[in-house]
């Protein structure tokens, strides 16, 4: 996939651009308002990640940009306002997704993936990751072809790690992934052991190899 | 007690005395007066007495006195004092017993000293001053009866504007972006009051608006240094050559980071709930809302194997799904958090309350200060400010919130 990274400030958008080239991708990044519209006039991206504040003005302009050009680029805001006013101005101009600083670069990928898959492939919606086959229509997992029964945070919880496959993911991202941001979660630990012990049983009785690991105190690695 | 009864009082309370005092002066000066007027007619009538003496050479009977009554007395003495004096007589004309006043004097006639006593009526101006009481009474009634419907009448009208600009103060709200409707005035009083609080709604909304904008950078400008720890941990935990022990530290960082986020955030939340910023209210189904909380925290639920009872009729009410949402995630999960392993947790919603009890320690806590900022206990990890917003957000509804410790339990409550 092809990224342009529009955030201006640098420690944060190197992190971004190497935490997604991992997988592949191609990262661009630009600092401000009209670096941006100079890049998107040039080149087509995948999808945009877009900082609303911007040095030289606010990151809505590259909404009305895309739009008024009929563009097709999937565009996920990342933005330190969370107030809803700003978040539905962004989604009714065409963000497809909003996410609020400070996020985990885990949540990032996994909703740069939602959003580039719900944009690209609207029929055929099935994650296949070795033998695990995931229908997000339907909200099941297949294992070798045979169904696997998981709640609906374990379904979550996999998908999360699909998407950030390889990556090391700290057990705080993963609680903010089940359960918000807006809520303590930090005493909820043992909660994520708990599940995740369970997600790797009934994958490992489904003869799912074991992709979970666990890093000492710190948090999980899915990795083939 | 309103101005206009302030006023109609002091109004009233000055025009009866200046009334009264009058109407006293006007007694004693009109008393005064006649009392003069009539000396003087006496000093005549004396005089007459003297002249017809001197022409007739006899003393005047009395009936060419008309209805002045004279007297002659003999008497022994030969100097005395002229002297006029208050007395009571018979009206020989009316034939009753009437108030006068006579005077009494001297005069010598054939070798002899006479008393003569000249006595007149003085009926005339007791009727005067009768008359004069009388005017003062009906002016002081007219007055009152006057002043008091100017007061309710006039006055009112008067009043009206600024009766305007209370009621469009009252509706005042700083964060409604719309002007005071205030109307024209000619009274210059009421259209420099006008023009004032006009100046000072702008201002304060100006204040207000950088207030927000404050509110809105300082959340910018916090969120992205806290964006920019968070994006390096979560770079710096990809390390593979990191041990356990630097996997320690970066935990710590990370829950120190997610709390300052908490924190950072509840501070704002708290900040826009206090100045009414949260808008979108919307007709909710609280026990649908409770409901779908439950099977959010079902897994938590489960792990800590806490069963909830719960008891919910259906019930709408009009307020921010956001707000609603944040009130029941804090008051759910300190009901997890703050439970005993295996404990209970029971949820009852009725038309006028939702009261959500759970087990947990033994010991009551202190219901003065629970809801204050940064009260917690010192097991809790929490921001310590997730009841206040609790507390915050019910005032915003007007709704009560209280705590209390039944049958080993801790109760909230809140009443709508």
């Amino acid at each position: 996939m092809k990224f342009l990274i529009i955030e201006d400030e640098a420690g944060l958008r190197q992190n971004i651009a190497d935490y997604l080239n991992d997988d592949g991708n191609i990262c661009e990044c630009c600092d401000s308002l009209k670096c941006a519209i100079t890049k998107l006039s040039d080149y087509v991206y995948d999808c945009v990640l877009l900082d609303i504040g911007l040095p030289d003005g606010e990151g809505f302009a590259v909404l009305d940009f895309l739009r008024n050009n009929l563009r097709n680029e999937s565009v996920l805001i990342i933005s330190a306002k969370g107030s809803l006013d700003d978040k539905i101005k962004a989604l009714n101009i065409g963000a497809d997704d909003y996410l609020t600083k400070p996020f985990h670069l885990a949540e990032l990928k996994a909703r740069v993936e939602a959003v580039y898959r719900r944009k690209t492939f609207s029929s055929n919606n099935t994650i296949i990751f070795n033998e695990i086959s995931v229908d997000l229509n339907g909200r099941s997992v297949e294992v070798n072809g045979n169904n696997v029964t998981l709640t609906r945070k374990e379904f979550d919880m996999l998908l999360y790690f699909i998407a950030n496959k390889g990556k090391v993911i700290s057990k705080n991202a993963i609680a903010e992934h089940l359960w918000g941001d807006e809520m303590d979660v930090h005493d909820h630990y043992d909660f994520i052991y708990t599940h995740i012990k369970n997600l790797r049983k009934k994958l490992m009785d489904a003869n799912c190899n074991d992709y979970i690991k666990s890093l000492y105190g710190i948090g999980y690695k899915f990795k083939a | 007690m309103k101005l206009s009864d302030h006023y109609n009082k002091a109004s009233i309370i000055t025009t009866i005395s200046v009334l009264l005092a009058g109407g006293v002066i006007y007694f004693f000066a009109i008393t005064f007066i006649s009392k003069v007027q009539l000396d003087r007619d006496l000093t005549e009538e004396i005089d007459e007495v003297k002249e017809y003496i001197n022409g007739n050479n006899r003393l005047p009977t009395q009936v060419e006195f008309d209805e002045d009554v004279t007297t002659f007395i003999k008497t022994d003495q030969t100097a005395f004092k002229r002297r006029y004096f208050d007395t009571v007589y018979v009206n020989p004309k009316e034939k009753k017993q009437e108030e006068g006043r006579a005077v009494e004097d001297l005069i010598f006639f054939g070798g002899q000293h006479y008393k003569v006593m000249v006595t007149e009526s003085r009926e005339a101006t007791e009727y005067l001053v009768q008359i004069i009481a009388l005017i003062t009474l009906v002016l002081m009634i007219g007055l009152l009866v006057t002043l008091f419907l100017t007061n309710r009448y006039l006055l009112r009208g008067l009043w009206k504007p600024f009766y305007n600009i209370l009621s469009e103060l009252k509706a005042f709200n700083i964060s409604e972006p719309s002007d005071f409707n205030l109307q024209d005035n000619k009274v210059d009083e009421f259209a420099e009051l006008n023009q004032a609080v006009q100046i000072m709604s702008e201002r304060i909304k100006n204040d207000f608006q950088h207030l927000k904008h404050l509110t809105e950078n300082a959340s910018h400008e916090m969120m992205t240094p806290l964006a920019v720890i968070t994006a390096k941990l979560d770079t710096l935990i990809q390390d593979e050559s990191l041990n356990p022990a630097h996997y320690d530290l970066i935990n710590d960082i990370y829950l120190a980071a997610g709390k300052l986020l908490r924190l950072n955030q509840t501070m704002l939340l708290l900040v826009k709930i206090e100045n009414k910023l949260i808008e979108g209210n919307e007709v909710l189904r609280l026990d649908n809302l409770i409901r779908e909380k439950l099977i959010h925290f079902q897994e938590l639920l489960n792990t800590k194997h806490i069963t909830v009872t719960e008891k919910l009729i259906e019930k709408e009410f009009f307020a921010s799904k956001y707000l609603v949402d944040i009130l029941l995630n804090n008051l759910f999960s300190n009901a997890i958090r703050h439970n005993t392993p295996n404990g209970q947790q029971y949820i009852t919603l009725t038309p006028g309350k939702l009261i959500i009890r759970n087990t947990g320690a033994l010991k009551a806590l202190d219901a003065g200060t629970i809801f204050d900022r940064f009260q917690k206990g010192s097991q809790s990890e929490g921001t310590g400010l997730g009841l206040t917003i609790v507390k915050n957000i019910c005032n915003l509804y007007n709704w009560q919130v209280s705590y209390y410790f039944d049958q080993s339990l801790h109760t909230f409550e809140i009443v709508f």
